[in-house]
């Protein structure tokens, strides 16, 4: 008898046990959502709720109130207003492309060439490494007006000079920041710190994908090393992870890992994440916490995507004349094979597409570093990518939803680099952020714009200056979003791509 | 001493009227919970007596704040006479449940008549009372406009900005654009009969006469400006107007009054006089046609409808929240055939954007899609169509584009010349020839036939 009521005992206890830990708080919040005291609680959290986009969401009319976005966050939202594009190609020259050798012509900069720097211009100046007095350096590259807009183009750009009626310069462009780290987390975060979002995560938070297996925010590099900012660069910040960009490798597999392990077949994978997914949907109904049902679509996702990730990282299908016109190189790691896998993507609906290209530092400390010489090798390299990029969204009839941006984190001097005050081995120019050329191409473009103008040695911008927040404002108004009012709450307050800062640059919109 | 005494009385009476309205409530419940058994008489009597007392001392302080505070009779009257009628009402049901049989007329008046003549004298005396405190629009601000000049209220007519392309010039500056702004957003609260901080904007004069902190335009000075400074406080300031809760002025409207300051706030001539850029009109220009739908108001499509579309793989989406236009990829649903257009037809009026690109649609789909009126851009890209019937689209007056790309296409150019608002024609990889055509009806359409190349040059090869 006595065995008999200790046995009864134990099971009790583990009963309560059990029931103790199925009790969890977050079961305790949830229930108490269900009443009207948890209405008033859900609002006071809701700060830190990390899913509540500020913008009103179109709940589907699923149980307990769960938007399509809670179980699928990769699902599309409806911008603000008409967007001009559905999909943004962004080509970052990680190192900061000179502009005085691409784009912006300056002939008066020739004619001091080899003269003292002015000293009024350098006080008060950060720069990276120019010492006591530089010395003035002209254009490294020849220049002509091209197209019937007439904008100038280098000869290191041979190629892009037949699409120059297609894009809109924006030739002052100013950063505050003077070193590759910060000033990479600026350009494609709005701040110089860690922790913002990019503007690729905004995008696809924003508005989701369109094609259910793919990333949303894919991200290309090439050049032989990733961008000195790290991976934070294409970070989700404080937006939920899965916003964050998907790093796909154009050599070897796509995406790390994504093959089957050996001996795993596919069948056997689809069984188990089913089975999986059964567990999974046993405990939903048991807790209806929202959470699993995210877990399950996550996985159904992951699975598609081993499928097609693959499929459209594969350019050697595409016809040998595309190959040809972007000069891709089988089997390499190279900007023109990401240009052609940019163009696939967006063709299957991949909202945002970051490319990456390394090598861009040209101080003249080494031959692959200076402004005549390694300076046009890395233009070479993009030159007929970048073109053929254009001009294959265009003939697609793509490039009427798309946006290209072209640019680097900031530009350089229009002094020669004085590294330790002493002459470098090769010609070069130093970090400089007071005026640099970007240019962007595609839908809501006004083709063959130019904005903005720099003095006569291109220092500083004296006309149509703009801030690196007034060209997010301008992916984010072509995407369809108003840049003010497109936040997320974070730590008590509303968050903003554009911080407080921001003005739409009409003068090169359509 | 008297004196303060009567004043602190006079205003504690807000606070004491909440009393009676407590107890007769809580005896009307207590009657209806006894309305059978009839058991608790004595309990609902004290209960009304306890309102009864509490009543009086609300007349009390109710009729020292009268006195005290400077209300007009006029003001005050309904509410002084049916505040003593409630007390005396009080008693009055005091004695019907004691069953004191002080007047004989109540023992023949049925209980449940007096209760609702006393529930509707204590309701018409505390709304009386709420009305002396907060205004007799209290209630009734809050309603939209239509309701309210339905019930009877001046209401501050919306007045739109009309402003467009070509005559943006001649509007006059104020009557037709500062006015209508602060007519839509401030003049409720600052007019004639409610001159909140004793300020008016409904007219120049009143603007230019100003608050009670003064004047509230200082020319060519938005900082001291209080008409335009207190818009771009913080919301959460408590001097930010209009108030928070209220409807706040857009950015550019705020914008649009802090330069109509800064050049001096002219109440006269037209915008051109003020020398005011155009940038700062631009917003209020009537939407300009956006490429991907038409500029028409539809309705919204069916939840159910979207939903259906959604379940079968289907792409389906707003444009954006400011159109009811969808929408409709197939780009995660390559199967999709003419057969399955049929689950599109609920929505037909609202697609104006359909991607059918790679999907498995033939020539017949174009009988379907000729019932799209407000169809817009068509990617019919990497499909079997050969354009047969392609004719069948020319009545869609929307149309703009055509995406063929890929496509099996290869008809004569001619089927396009009858189509209304075509000028996009995308026939890249398709069997037409390339060499024809570069536009079509005297280059209203564009045709890009692609096939764009980039021959190699010599420097391609010279590495540096």
């Amino acid at each position: 008898m006595k065995h008999n009521s200790d046995i009864v005992n134990r099971l009790l206890r583990e009963k309560l046990e059990r029931e103790t830990q199925a009790k969890t708080r977050r079961h305790f919040i949830k229930s108490c959502a269900q009443g009207m005291g948890g209405l008033a609680l859900s609002s006071i959290f809701m700060g830190c709720d990390p899913l509540s986009p500020s913008k009103p969401k179109t709940n589907s009319g699923l149980a307990s109130g769960l938007s399509e976005r809670d179980l699928n966050p990769l699902s599309t939202l409806a911008p603000h207003y008409g967007p001009k594009v559905k999909s943004v190609i962004y080509l970052h020259m990680a190192g900061a492309p000179s502009q005085l050798e691409m784009f912006d012509y300056k002939p008066e900069l020739q004619k001091y060439d080899g003269e003292d720097c002015p000293q009024s211009l350098l006080e008060g100046k950060k720069f990276a490494f120019i010492k006591g007095t530089p010395k003035l350096m002209g254009p490294q590259a020849d220049f002509k007006q091209e197209g019937e807009s007439g904008n100038w183009v280098s000869n290191f750009l041979p190629h892009f000079k037949s699409v120059v009626d297609e894009v809109a310069f924006l030739k002052a462009v100013h950063t505050d920041q003077f070193n590759h780290g910060p000033a990479q987390l600026f350009m494609h975060t709005g701040s110089p710190r860690l922790g913002r979002p990019s503007i690729g995560s905004w995008a696809t938070y924003g508005l989701g994908s369109e094609n259910q297996n793919l990333p949303g925010f894919v991200v290309l590099t090439s050049g032989g090393n990733t961008p000195d900012a790290g991976k934070s660069v294409w970070g989700s910040g404080f937006l939920p992870s899965v916003y964050q960009g998907v790093q796909c490798r154009s050599k070897g597999d796509p995406v790390l890992y994504i093959d089957d392990p050996d001996g795993i077949s596919r069948n056997l994978k689809k069984s188990t994440i089913d089975a999986i997914n059964e567990i999974n949907k046993e405990e939903y109904v048991k807790y209806a916490d929202p959470e699993i049902l995210a877990r399950i679509n996550q996985y159904e996702m992951a699975y598609r995507m081993q499928i097609a990730v693959p499929e459209v990282m594969n350019i050697n299908n595409e016809p040998e004349h595309i190959k040809q016109m972007y000069g891709v190189e089988q089997g390499k790691e190279s900007f023109a094979n990401n240009c052609l896998l940019a163009r696939k993507l967006v063709e299957d609906g991949v909202r945002f597409v970051q490319l990456f290209d390394w090598g861009w530092d040209t101080h003249g400390n080494v031959r692959e570093g200076s402004v005549d010489l390694g300076l046009r090798n890395k233009c070479r390299e993009i030159d007929r990518p970048m073109t053929a990029l254009i001009l294959d969204l265009k003939q697609r009839g793509l490039l009427d939803d798309t946006l290209i941006v072209w640019g680097g984190e900031f530009g350089r001097t229009p002094m020669q680099e004085n590294r330790g005050n002493k002459e470098m081995a090769y010609k070069g120019r130093d970090h400089h952020g007071d005026a640099f050329t970007m240019w962007m191409a595609g839908g809501g473009i006004k083709k063959g714009a130019s904005h903005g103008l720099t003095d006569d040695i291109g220092f500083s911008g004296i006309d149509g200056r703009v801030s690196v927040h007034d060209v997010h404002a301008t992916i984010l108004h072509l995407l369809g979003f108003d840049h003010e009012e497109f936040t997320y709450e974070f730590q008590g307050r509303p968050f903003r791509l554009t911080d407080v800062e921001g003005e739409i640059i009409k003068e090169i919109l359509a | 001493m008297i004196d303060v005494l009567q004043q602190l009385l006079g205003r504690l009476h807000p606070l004491v009227v909440h009393l009676p309205i407590g107890f007769i409530i809580l005896g009307l419940l207590l009657q209806w919970y006894d309305r059978k058994q009839n058991q608790y008489s004595e309990v609902i009597a004290f209960t009304y007596l306890c309102a009864g007392i509490a009543a009086t001392l609300a007349c009390i302080t109710g009729y020292l704040q009268y006195i005290g505070e400077g209300y007009s009779f006029e003001t005050v009257k309904w509410h002084l006479w049916s505040g003593i009628a409630t007390a005396l009402f009080s008693f009055l049901m005091y004695a019907k449940f004691k069953q004191l049989n002080l007047v004989a007329f109540i023992s023949k008046v049925p209980v449940i008549g007096l209760s609702i003549i006393f529930f509707v004298l204590i309701s018409f005396t505390g709304h009386q009372g709420g009305n002396i405190t907060h205004g007799e629009d209290y209630l009734v601000e809050p309603l939209p406009n239509s309701i309210k000049s339905a019930l009877g209220y001046d209401t501050f007519e919306e007045k739109e900005i009309t402003l467009t392309e070509e005559n943006w010039q001649d509007a006059l500056i104020y009557e037709e654009v500062i006015q209508p702004i602060l007519n839509n957003k401030c003049v409720s609260c600052h007019n004639p009969k409610k001159a909140k901080g004793e300020l008016m904007l409904h007219s120049a004069e009143a603007i230019i006469n100003g608050g009670e902190n003064g004047e509230v335009l200082v020319a060519q000075d938005t900082e001291h400006s209080e008409l335009f400074s207190r818009m771009v406080l913080p919301i959460e300031d408590d001097n930010h107007m209009p108030p928070e809760g209220k409807t706040q002025p857009t950015k550019e409207e705020i914008k649009l009054v802090g330069a109509w300051v800064d050049a001096g706030h002219p109440f006269e001539g037209s915008i051109q006089k003020s020398k005011l850029p155009k940038e700062l009109f631009v917003s209020f220009f009537p939407n300009k046609h956006d490429v991907d739908h038409p500029d028409i108001e539809i309705p919204k499509a069916s939840q159910d409808s979207i939903k259906a579309i959604k379940a079968i793989g289907v792409y389906v989406d707003p444009i954006s929240e400011s159109t009811n236009f969808l929408s409709v990829s197939c780009i995660n649903q390559s199967s999709f055939s003419d057969g399955d257009f049929e689950i599109l037809v609920p929505i037909k009026n609202q697609i104006s954007r359909l991607d059918l690109g790679g999907t498995q649609v033939t020539d017949a789909i174009f009988e379907m899609l000729g019932t799209l009126p407000n169809l817009t851009i068509l990617k019919l890209d990497y499909t079997k169509i050969t354009g047969e019937k392609i004719s069948l689209l020319e009545n869609l007056e929307h149309l703009k584009t055509i995406n063929l790309t890929g496509s099996d296409f290869q008809q004569k150019l001619d089927v396009f010349l009858n189509f209304k608002n075509l000028n996009k024609i995308y026939l890249y990889k398709t069997q037409v020839d390339p060499t024809g055509a570069k536009s079509l009806n005297n280059g209203k359409v564009s045709i890009d036939y692609g096939d764009y190349q980039l021959p190699a040059i010599a420097s391609d090869s010279i590495i540096y």
